[in-house]
């Protein structure tokens, strides 16, 4: 009878669990079992063959992956710089005006991304918003500002700002003010502050933030198509490529593996360096 | 035992939620009561639907509308043959994909192949396109269009885009002035011609060598790619771009109906294949293989014959297209003149004389790879 209290906890959330994992693993599982069925089958009837990791290889679809990691990378960094003072006001100083920026930035989220991102496209071609304005005030044009890179990149932080926000904002208000007074009565210089204090106790906050911004931004497809022109094909968009025009299955579900190997071993990696419970509240000590 | 009455209800309760998410077998049965549509936007449309509801009062009907073909056609190779009755796609797709996969079912000829008398004289009976080869009437032609490329005639004459044709996306001035309109599929057909390739025939390793090239020069020389065509129309209007590579009257109707009529379709006035050098698509709409099929569905086809519903799908939201049905004067009688020159009549006929009709591209497999691999790089 003992032992069948020991494991009441596992039976009780065995049905959860069971329900989790074939909602949740199930299409990862179809996903990667189309990843290795020959090229352009639709069905996981066939023998594997892991031909479409050969494609992967042989076609320079490298290029996309880099270019995702690499602007997502950059927004997240951008965003961190960005939202961390801002975050810092929301936490420490703002007060109840942290309540207003809160609903300010949370109103965009009820806008869909692409129609906010249309509007900036809107804004800055030629003949927009602000080149127009420009050259009718002073009679000087120039030429629209998007179809490349940084705007890209500048839409993947305009889109992601929240979710760097809110966490940080989390982990700064984790940072007892006891701590930050007592090293500053040690003599330590306001940077020393930053570094010894504010980064370390706020870490949780830091790498949520960077987590969902980096996963977010680099299966992002959105920002490349409507501000980028596609000046660079992100990895997101190969996919959607192989799935509908190649009609290759096998090829996309390769790719989305890819990825999601990729971005799952950053996140559990980060996961692993913070102490998540402390964020959620659950700090049992 | 430690297990209370008061736990064991809860587990149980929790067991039975969980196979409250896994419904045993599908309830619904009879499907005089229902119809869905999955089509490209138009018939989707109150004006078309709203009619054909009151007609069959006690019928749901649903349809909704796609983005492509490829993601119709995977909605129903993922299973969703159980889901719908028709399917609207562009013919290629229609006989390449869809009927050899079992998709698709045949029509009966009885009862639709009389509705091609009344149409114009490139869809007369018997309308090769709507057919498979073996013989069976697999969907129903209405919305059709010249689709090759588009230019603001305030910066490249009409004429001088239909003489040149698709080598003015090859000339060294036009770099940087011109978008790719990103529908994969119809940029490699263009690419070819481009290329002096017949798309419609296999291209071997000299063709695919020429087809490499100009899709990089094509690419290379572009100043934006997007899949929209309103982001598009609106760049070619404010002047970012002078031309877009892959569109027709499909993509430019909606600025000439805005009157901007400045954004032209053009189909070059010769090409690479029998003299020939612009392609247009043609819609069909087919009968889902559904295993329980719904008696709705050929009535629908039937349905949207008639005048008014035809003017329905062919000026529906989005965009304005030519349909089929406009040799019938009765349908031709709903259009005004600013409808007509947002289609581009004045040019239709001579525009269809100089197109390909879109077909299965036979080594699609290799130019797809060359594409993909051309517009990352």
């Amino acid at each position: 009878m003992k032992s069948i209290d020991h494991k009441l906890g596992f039976l009780n959330a065995l049905p959860l669990t069971l329900v989790l994992g074939v909602s949740f693993l199930m299409p990862l599982l179809v996903i990667a079992g189309f990843s290795v069925m020959p090229q352009k089958v639709f069905s996981l009837l066939h023998l594997p063959d892991f031909s479409s990791f050969a494609v992967i290889l042989k076609q320079g679809y490298y290029k996309s992956l880099l270019w995702s990691l690499g602007m997502a990378a950059a927004a997240t960094v951008i965003l961190f710089v960005i939202c961390w003072p801002l975050a810092y006001g929301m936490a420490k100083v703002f007060g109840r005006f942290s309540l207003v920026l809160t609903i300010a930035v949370v109103m965009t989220l009820f806008v869909s991304e692409n129609i906010r991102l249309f509007g900036w496209s809107l804004t800055l071609m030629k003949g927009g918003l602000f080149e127009g304005h420009m050259r009718a005030w002073f009679g000087v044009g120039f030429d629209g500002l998007l179809y490349n890179v940084p705007i890209i990149i500048f839409g993947l932080v305009y889109v992601y700002f929240p979710f760097m926000l809110f966490p940080l904002a989390q982990g700064i208000s984790m940072v007892p003010d006891d701590a930050r007074q007592a090293a500053t009565d040690l003599g330590a210089t306001r940077l020393q502050v930053l570094r010894h204090i504010d980064l370390p106790l706020a870490a949780p906050g830091i790498m949520v933030g960077s987590l969902l911004t980096f996963v977010l931004a680099a299966g992002a497809a959105a920002e490349s198509k409507i501000l980028g022109g596609q000046a660079v094909i992100v990895i997101a968009d190969d996919v959607e490529t192989a799935f509908t025009f190649g009609q290759n299955w096998p090829l996309g579900a390769a790719l989305s593996l890819i990825l999601i190997l990729i971005i799952g071993a950053i996140a559990v990696y980060g996961i692993s360096k913070v102490d998540l419970d402390a964020i959620m509240g659950r700090k049992g000590r | 035992m430690t297990l209370t009455r008061r736990q064991f209800t809860q587990r149980t309760l929790g067991a039975l939620g969980a196979a409250g998410l896994f419904p045993a077998g599908s309830a619904i049965a009879g499907r005089t009561d229902q119809m869905n549509i999955l089509c490209w936007e138009g018939y989707n449309t109150d004006e078309v639907l709203g009619p054909f509801r009151k007609a069959h009062p006690g019928a749901a009907v649903r349809a909704e509308s796609g983005t492509s073909d490829p993601d119709m056609i995977n909605k129903l190779r993922a299973g969703e043959v159980n889901v719908w009755d028709l399917i609207n796609v562009n013919q290629p797709w229609a006989r390449g994909q869809l009927y050899p996969a079992g998709l698709i079912k045949p029509l009966n000829k009885e009862r639709f192949e009389p509705y091609f008398e009344k149409m114009l004289p490139e869809f007369a009976a018997p309308y090769p396109l709507a057919y498979a080869d073996d013989g069976n009437l697999i969907g129903m032609p209405q919305r059709y269009g010249p689709f090759s490329f588009v230019v603001n005639t305030d910066k490249i004459s009409r004429e001088t885009a239909e003489d040149q044709g698709w080598k003015l996306f090859l000339d060294p001035a036009m770099k940087g002035r011109y978008g790719v309109l990103t529908y994969d599929n119809w940029n490699i057909i263009h690419m070819c011609l481009t290329a002096d390739l017949n798309p419609f025939a296999p291209i071997d390793g000299a063709g695919q060598a020429a087809f490499k090239a100009v899709a990089e020069q094509i690419f290379g020389n572009a100043k934006l790619l997007t899949d929209d065509l309103v982001a598009m129309n609106t760049a070619l209007i404010n002047g970012e771009i002078d031309a877009y590579f892959t569109g027709g009257t499909y993509t430019a109707s909606p600025a000439r109906y805005d009157g901007a009529t400045n954004v032209r379709g053009i189909t070059p006035s010769s090409g690479p294949v029998d003299g020939k050098g612009g392609v247009v698509w043609i819609e069909l709409t087919s009968a889902v293989n559904n295993p329980d099929p719904s008696p709705l569905a050929e009535d629908f086809l039937e349905f949207v014959q008639q005048p008014d519903i035809c003017k329905a799908v062919a000026f529906t939201e989005g965009t304005y297209n030519p349909i089929a049905q406009m040799a019938n004067p009765e349908v031709r009688a709903r259009f005004d003149t600013e409808e007509l020159d947002a289609i581009q009549m004045d040019s239709l006929e001579e525009e269809m004389a100089r197109s390909l009709d879109y077909q299965i591209v036979p080594s699609y497999d290799a130019l797809i790879d060359i594409y993909t691999q051309a517009r990352r790089s």
